[in-house]
């Protein structure tokens, strides 16, 4: 049986570890073995988007100690995934010990929805939803990695679901980490043009796959829209199960 | 032009009331006018590219390139001047109008002369300046900053037009349709071009091997200020130089199509050098103006010189979903979006220009668009790492006290997974303090700014962390009972 070391990201950790489940149980499902480092922390975004970039080298050799020696690390992140394949690299290039190691790693961390459907080459994840759906394009998802086509390859794969258009799906949704708090003004503009477009596209239900739009997605809807709700695709296929197995 | 950026944050706020739907709208339209005029280069992705791989040699060459430049320049009979700084470029412009006996300048669309401060320098001296190109026509008019980098009146309504039109160029009919306004505006600068003297223009490419001045643009106006007048004036900063006249044709190419979906502009316009002896066109003298003003200090740095590939396309302004929401006037100075977001603060000094490196989402459009390659989102972090260092070559402030604490003891916790798990426990209990629904409505304090309109999830009782040691010992439970079972 295939293993696969799974990141755990630390707004999942804190906030939404019910989407670290999800994720665990989609693996399970897909004949996938997942193992979880007690190690991990943060990859250390945080630290480098305010320029503590010793603090951040700090978290990136911490994180390459943990992961280091797995086969395939998977998370269910864009951004955390981003920040491991390009910026520990550019972060520890003075060291090449640790360039190297991180370059090494680089290769073998994945986004989930691209582990799932380019490695494992699976797109059925039994799910069904009897229900219209739009997906949002995450920026570090979509313009980071070239991750576009493999969640909805998998949206597409869940009997019943309509994947209907999203207006302006690439657009930022004003998260960008401590900008939302910093500019609150201009984040809750993008972020209220975001619910808009959702309201308007006739979804049911909104989909993405990183964790921080889901907070400021979720999180204004919840203020401003409460019946309105947008979940992460894993934990959408881990709780749409056919066999009405609803995983928690 | 007078610098706002520390107002950024009020600005914005401003400007946000106003809600540019038009900005919003415009975006799509503009966007897929871009796509299709790239779509016409065999390999878009490639064409670029490979403007990406000009820019950055015409970087890394620089200084050589100016050399090879100037000479080849002065052989086609121009005149150079190397200015310092603002003062000095504007200054030497202003004695050259007064010893021509200058009273009024014509402009083409320049945004070194805003950088320096020509117009104001001129006007103090008693020459009277007047912009062509419409649009800095009408902001001129109007005593307005530019909105756009390429549009810079883009904002002003028509209606707002018809009214400036009537009361300062004798608008005699009310109108509101476009052609007929620019036509008005055509009629007055028409008078202008007929007798100007000096003419002051941009530059678009300053190429090297043949000393060729580049100019695009729509309207036909940088051919009037550069050719009809005596004496043209061509002001460049340092980075607008390539090294071939074939990579200013493609860069020319790849500047039409992401600035405004056009394959080419009306009018391209190569100077080589004031008219020859034999010639019956063309400026008796053509003096090229570069203007440093610390971007040889800027060159210095490595990583921060990638800014410099900018060719002013302004595709990066309609791509960013800041600026569709706050438009032009909040970035506080001449360069505005993106572009003005890795500029000014190499030009002005990290410490004045805090808000134009962090507000941003990170979101990469910028990237994606560039057609020069510029890595917008890390130059932003180079910049915050930059003050975090407190740098004093690009003019860095030292971060907060309480910043700098909370991430020694944020990097404790990330590389020590027990004190990291303890943390969130003891930490836990003060967040979730006025928690509703598992839903927290307001946190005080520094999170303010995110609670306005959003909530967010309660801290999880138990974490990832937790859960995944729990459901271990469940497992483990349940494969003893089933040995156990079996046993039996």
């Amino acid at each position: 049986m295939d293993v696969v070391s799974v990141f755990i990201p630390c707004t999942v950790d804190l906030f939404l570890p019910h989407i670290g489940e999800a994720t665990v149980s989609l693996l399970r499902r897909v004949g996938v073995k997942p193992i979880y480092h007690m190690g991990q922390t943060c990859c250390g975004q945080p630290a480098i988007n305010a320029g503590y970039r010793e603090q951040a080298k700090k978290a990136a050799k911490h994180f390459i100690q943990v992961f280091g020696d797995d086969e395939e690390v998977v998370s269910p992140s864009g951004s955390c995934v981003c920040m491991v394949k390009y910026h520990y690299p550019e972060l520890l290039s003075e060291e090449p010990q640790w360039r190297n190691r991180a370059e090494e790693l680089s290769l073998r961390i994945h986004e989930l929805s691209q582990y799932l459907v380019d490695i494992l080459k699976v797109e059925d994840l039994g799910a069904s939803f009897g229900g219209k759906v739009a997906y949002h394009e995450s920026c570090h998802i979509l313009r980071g990695l070239g991750v576009s086509e493999q969640p909805k390859k998998l949206i597409r794969a869940v009997k019943g679901a309509q994947l209907v258009p999203l207006n302006a799906a690439d657009a930022c949704c004003g998260f960008g980490g401590e900008f939302a708090n910093r500019y609150p003004d201009i984040s809750e503009s993008m972020v209220r043009d975001k619910a808009g477009d959702y309201l308007s596209s006739g979804a049911d239900l909104l989909l993405l796959c990183e964790p921080g739009c889901l907070l400021n997605i979720g999180g204004f809807l919840s203020r401003n829209h409460p019946g309105k709700k947008v979940m992460h695709l894993a934990s959408f296929l881990a709780h749409y199960q056919e066999t009405g197995n609803n995983g928690q | 032009m007078e610098v706002k950026t520390e107002q950024f944050s009020e600005v914005a706020k401003e400007e946000l009331r106003k809600a540019y739907t038009f900005l919003k709208a415009g975006a799509t339209f503009v966007r897929i006018r871009r796509e299709t005029a790239l779509s016409t280069f065999p390999d878009a992705a490639a064409a670029q590219a490979y403007g990406a791989i000009i820019r950055a040699e015409a970087i890394a060459r620089l200084p050589e390139l100016l050399e090879e430049f100037e000479k080849n320049a002065l052989s086609n009979g121009a005149k150079m001047f190397w200015a310092r700084d603002a003062n000095e470029a504007s200054q030497y412009i202003v004695r050259l109008a007064k010893e021509r006996g200058i009273k009024y300048v014509t402009k083409g669309k320049s945004m070194v002369t805003e950088e320096i401060g020509l117009n104001e320098a001129l006007e103090k001296n008693g020459v009277k300046t007047w912009e062509t190109d419409l649009g800095e026509f009408i902001i001129q008019l109007l005593g307005v900053p530019p909105f756009h980098i390429v549009g810079p009146a883009m904002n002003i309504p028509v209606a707002k037009v018809r009214d400036l039109f009537m009361e300062k160029i004798d608008l005699k009919e009310p109108t509101s349709d476009p052609v007929q306004l620019g036509h008005a505006a055509r009629i007055f600068l028409r008078d202008k071009f007929h007798r100007v003297d000096m003419g002051i223009a941009g530059v678009n490419m300053a190429v090297a091997e043949t000393g060729t001045i580049v100019n695009v643009e729509n309207e036909g106006n940088i051919r009037f200020n550069k050719s009809s007048p005596r004496t043209q004036i061509s002001v460049m900063s340092l980075e607008k130089v390539v090294p071939t006249l074939e990579d200013a044709l493609h860069l020319v190419r790849l500047l039409c199509r992401n600035c405004t979906g056009q394959k080419l502009s009306v009018y391209v316009s190569m100077d080589n050098g004031p008219k020859k002896s034999d010639e019956i066109d063309g400026p008796e003298e053509l003096i090229i103006v570069i203007v440093d003003n610390g971007r040889s200090r800027i060159y210095q740095d490595t990583i921060a010189r990638e800014a410099m590939r900018c060719i002013r396309c302004g595709a990066c302004l309609n791509g960013c979903p800041v600026y569709r929401q706050i438009g032009g006037y909040a970035y506080g100075w001449v360069y505005s979006g993106p572009m003005g977001q890795v500029l000014n603060p190499l030009l002005l000094g990290l410490e004045k220009t805090q808000d134009l490196y962090r507000a941003t989402t990170l979101c990469g459009s910028c990237k994606s668009i560039c057609p020069a390659g510029i890595d917008h989102p890390s130059l932003f972090l180079h910049y915050r790492a930059k003050d975090v260092s407190g740098d004093a070559a690009l003019r860095a402030k030292k971060t907060p006290m309480m910043e700098r604490i909370f991430f020694r003891l944020w990097m404790w916790a990330v590389t020590r997974y027990r004190l990291w798990n303890w943390g969130v426990r003891f930490v836990r209990p003060f967040v979730n303090k006025e928690a509703h629904g598992g839903m927290l409505r307001e946190v005080g304090g520094l999170f303010k700014g995110w609670f306005r309109s959003r909530d967010l999830p309660a801290m999880a009782k138990k974490t990832f962390h937790d859960r995944w040691i729990e459901a271990q010992k469940t497992e483990f439970r349940s494969q003893k009972s089933e040995a156990t079972t079996e046993k039996i």
